[in-house]
């Protein structure tokens, strides 16, 4: 028991508090995942590999940065602004990432918070489609709705606020 | 859709009291206003069957309680939707693909920053955060001065007038006659 709690003990202050590394927070579609920085990192929001996977489930793959079906290559002769080795740890700039996909992001310096909206080309989808942007929100009862659910009707969306 | 951060505790009372027999949403994180770009609330897009906008943003009153602020007939409004119900796709309030392009804009570099600095604000006020959510949320209202949403959420969710130095009687009172609601 003692010797599991020891090792525990280790695993914890290794974890993500070693020399050179701190945590930060990033919200990614909304989701907010802890992750490890480089100490290099000043202005740059640079995270490692399987901490991209896991905050924003992108891959990186050899035709670009993936996701689902959705790629985006890296320039040719930047790919150092992206891609980094160093401790024997594969490092992504985030940040490099989202200026190259015009996705606007901004942070919180005090509360290492880095919050990452939504990609211009997916704003401004619906423009050339027409199609509504969906989304999936609760009613009172917690229960979902999507737009998309109400394909075949015709659809008022109305908004209003309490304030 | 209520545009609510405070989610059912602010929201949930007036869907109650309304006894809705359509669709009553709540959204927190003001994802409609983002997607679609809403500066205010109320605001009503029609999307057809196939799910496509047939008008879109514009404000929309169900009655005239507010127009004596806002100037607006309900009337009009009302009977144009009965007509799209009635008429469908060949309704004269139904807008043709080029009206549609022509109003529907790509959203402004400011625009997109005002949403993210909004989001950051939203998620430090739920963190327990508040205080860290005002800077973040005057960076919206000046990124996007003419949204009404991310004034009067950020302003209802603090002191207005400690902590913005302003609240919403007198930033309409600033308007000097200018309509409040964009009425195209």
């Amino acid at each position: 028991m003692c010797k599991h709690f020891l090792v525990l003990m280790i695993v914890l202050t290794s974890g993500g508090f070693a020399a050179g590394q701190r945590t930060r927070t990033i919200v990614y579609d909304g989701i907010a995942t802890e992750v490890s920085v480089s100490a290099a990192a000043a202005n740059d929001l640079w995270i490692t590999t399987s901490d991209l996977m896991r905050a924003t489930r992108f891959a990186i793959k050899p035709q670009g940065i993936c996701r689902d079906e959705l790629c985006f290559p890296l320039p040719k002769n930047r790919k150092a602004e992206f891609l980094a080795r160093k401790d024997a740890t594969n490092w992504f700039n985030l940040t490099e990432f989202a200026r190259l996909i015009k996705q606007p992001y901004v942070v919180d310096q005090k509360n290492a918070v880095w919050y990452f909206g939504s990609p211009a080309a997916e704003q401004n989808r619906y423009l050339a489609s027409l199609e509504a942007p969906n989304f999936t929100l609760p009613d009172l009862n917690g229960k979902l709705h999507s737009l998309s659910d109400f394909r075949g009707k015709k659809v008022l969306l109305v908004t209003w606020a309490s304030w | 859709m209520a545009q609510d951060t405070g989610g059912v505790k602010d929201a949930g009372r007036w869907i109650t009291a309304a006894k809705p027999d359509y669709t009553a949403l709540i959204d927190e994180k003001q994802i409609v206003t983002q997607r679609y770009g809403m500066v205010n609330v109320p605001t009503a897009v029609w999307i057809d069957e196939r799910g496509r906008i047939v008008r879109p943003n514009e404000v929309a009153f169900i009655d005239d309680r507010f127009k004596s602020f806002t100037k607006m007939e309900s009337a009009p409004y009302i009977e144009a939707i009965r007509d799209w119900v009635q008429n469908g796709s060949k309704s004269a309030f139904v807008l043709s693909e080029s009206e549609l392009k022509a109003r529907l804009k790509p959203q402004s570099d400011s625009r997109a920053r005002a949403d993210v600095e909004f989001a950051l604000g939203e998620y430090l006020y739920k963190s327990a955060k508040g205080a860290d959510a005002i800077p973040h949320f005057k960076e919206a209202q000046r990124l996007d001065p003419d949204n009404w949403n991310y004034k009067r959420q950020a302003w209802a969710l603090a002191d207005a007038d400690r902590d913005y130095g302003t609240n919403f009687r007198k930033e309409v009172e600033k308007l000097n006659g200018r309509p409040y609601y964009d009425s195209h």
